[in-house]
């Protein structure tokens, strides 16, 4: 069933454009949005959230048109909406804060309003913190928190931008089994920068960059799009190519195949670098300007925690300038 | 733990309520040491399950204060009292700040020189501005770090702006009328600065149907303060006679009418949650 559709989106914030003629339709289930910094992903949850007015295309959330103002309180009474800063207040304690969003979201009896906190509370597993003042709470709680105010209501559309930011692996991976207990029965759209939680939770996965959708599909797809393109070897390769060395002291490289090299199984996030860097090498091409290259940056240290460091062959380290104009470098 | 458990007898018994006080006390004080027995008890899990809710919610439900009573007492809903008692801006910081001000200005007052006109003049400048200072921090992101989600929730829109607003202009107006009765010779001057900050918020509500609710209420702010310093100039007597006469009073009703009107028919342009 299609809970969210989306054409021709766009918005523009003075010469940026932060969304750039975006189609999308979107279902039950966890849907992930992945992109680098910049790349259009909170605009967009925000345009469905209703936070922020797009400039052109047009979009449905449950087939009610946000841009209608008496549409807009329906699209409102379907969505819960944890924003990327939710700003709780800090001296409301968990249960004081839900209440008084259930007031927001017209629970008006007082009997359903408390069950709804009580059911919600339980649901992130704060039912044991519901006194605590919510500057008292630890990070991973906070964001509980802030998921169980957006699954006040039973919303039948929970948009989560870059929720697990900031959170510790445990948390994190509380946090995922939450969501993907949600998204058992409901539209989940989140926002992302990590393949891991691409690869954890998201039966699909839309990558986004400068505006553009430019890839949609299941993360086992995002993987395939580096087939035959992820190397092992034993020693560094030549050329330009990206690689870095595991933790059994082989080279990885992405891209071309180097002497000696093996074929090796890629992964999502070998998926979505060669994706970024196509990207990259094919808008730089086009535009010749090196902006792009400094948006593939963004990617490196995602790359860097996860398998190691990310060196380039053949170019001088230091040599951004140099470094834009070489295709297929990711640094 | 103990090899002697409680005879089936006894517990049904117990179960039934027939045991005497002693018996009672005997048969629970066995129960809290002993896992086994206490799991024998029939158990209503309806009834445990109500009970729970009802304990937790009396346990962490907020606190209902003198505040949220009055309200209540004057007939407002439950869920709306909770709407107003929570306003960001309805915080002890903001009417501490409120109270210094006027304070000052009836301390200017009781202190100044060359008689109450021109620290009265002070005070009926001051006063109106700040209720309007209030409004502007009714909603929206300065005043409220929760924005983004009290802006999309359904019940966000006109009718959440002019009720915070309703709520902050009654704390300031309250506040400065308290302070204008500790002015020595609280003449009719005590109350000359009502219409003038009347007229002052439907005037920034009325403008922030078209620009941000911050920059309505600077704006007019601004021009009340910039208006009142050049049509005086700080000259003690024709200042207040001019700005806060009978026909000043009459033009400020009749400006806050027309304003409340343009608020009225433009009210449904009120979405502090959309921005553009
Ligand atoms: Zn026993």
């Amino acid at each position: 069933m299609t809970t969210v559709s989306i054409r021709r989106l766009g918005k523009r914030y003075g010469a940026t454009t932060a969304l750039d003629a975006v189609d999308l339709e979107i279902g039950t289930g966890v849907t992930g949005l992945l992109g680098p910094n910049g790349a259009g992903k909170s605009t967009l949850l925000r345009c469905l959230a209703t936070a922020l007015a797009p400039d052109t295309g047009s979009l449905r959330v449950h087939g009610f048109d946000p841009a209608v103002q008496h549409e807009r309180v329906e699209v409102r009474r379907r969505i819960g909406y944890l924003p990327q800063n939710p700003g709780l207040y800090p001296n409301f304690t968990a249960y004081d804060l839900l209440d008084y969003v259930a007031v927001l979201k017209e629970i008006t009896d007082t009997g359903a309003r408390r069950a709804e906190v009580r059911r919600v509370l339980e649901e992130v597993e704060l039912t044991d913190r519901a006194k605590t003042k919510v500057r008292k709470l630890s990070g991973g709680m906070r964001q509980r928190l802030g998921l169980a105010q957006a699954l006040l209501g039973e919303p039948e559309l929970v948009i989560l931008d870059e929720p697990t930011v900031g959170l510790d692996p445990e948390q994190r991976m509380l946090f995922r089994a939450l969501v993907s207990r949600i998204g058992e029965h409901r539209t989940v759209l989140l926002s992302t920068h990590q393949t891991e939680d691409v690869g954890a939770l998201c039966e699909r996965v839309v990558v986004m960059r400068g505006g553009r959708v430019i890839f949609d599909g299941s993360p086992r797809e995002l993987a395939g799009v580096a087939e035959g393109q992820v190397w092992l070897s034993a020693e560094p390769p030549q050329g330009n190519a990206a690689y870095w060395r595991n933790a059994d002291g082989l080279y990885r490289t992405l891209g071309a195949r180097p002497a000696g090299g093996e074929a090796a199984r890629p992964s999502i996030e070998d998926g979505y670098l060669l994706l970024l860097d196509s990207e990259a090498t094919t808008a730089g091409a086009a535009t010749g300007v090196a902006p792009t290259a400094g948006a593939a940056t963004g990617v490196a240290p995602t790359a860097g925690a996860a398998t190691g460091a990310v060196t380039t062959a053949g170019t001088a380290a230091p040599d951004a300038a140099g470094a834009t104009t070489a295709p297929g470098v990711i640094r | 733990m103990t090899d002697w458990h409680l005879d089936q007898d006894l517990l049904d018994r117990y179960d039934r309520g027939d045991l005497d006080t002693g018996r009672v006390m005997a048969v629970e004080a066995h129960m809290l040491a002993c896992p086994h027995c206490r799991f024998r008890v029939h158990v209503d899990v309806a009834w445990t399950t109500g009970n729970w809710a009802i304990v937790y919610d009396a346990v962490h439900a907020p606190r209902v204060g003198p505040a949220q009573r009055l309200l209540t007492r004057l007939g407002l809903p439950e869920h709306r009292v909770r709407l107003l008692t929570a306003t960001p801006a309805l915080r002890w910081s903001w009417l501490l700040a409120t109270a210094a001000v006027l304070g000052l200005a009836v301390l200017a007052a009781v202190f100044s020189r060359d008689g109450t006109d021109r620290a009265g003049l002070l005070f009926l400048v001051v006063a109106p501005i700040l209720p309007v200072v209030a409004v502007s921090g009714a909603y929206g992101p300065p005043a409220d770090p929760m924005y983004e989600i009290t802006g999309t929730a359904p019940a966000a829109g006109p009718a959440l702006v002019l009720w915070r607003a309703t709520a902050v202009i009654g704390a300031a107006v309250a506040t400065a009328g308290f302070a204008a009765l500790l002015l020595p010779a609280a003449g009719w001057y005590a109350a000359a600065w009502l219409l003038p900050a009347l007229l002052l918020c439907t005037g920034t509500l009325a403008l922030a149907t078209s620009v941000p609710l911050p920059l309505a209420a600077g704006t007019l702010g601004g021009l009340w303060l910039a208006g009142v310093l050049g049509v005086t100039g700080f000259r003690h007597e024709p200042a207040v006679p001019l700005v806060f006469g009978p026909a000043a009073q009459l033009s400020y009703s009749l400006a806050a009418a027309l304003a409340a009107i343009v608020l009225i028919r433009r009210r449904r342009r009120f979405d502090p949650g959309e921005s553009r």
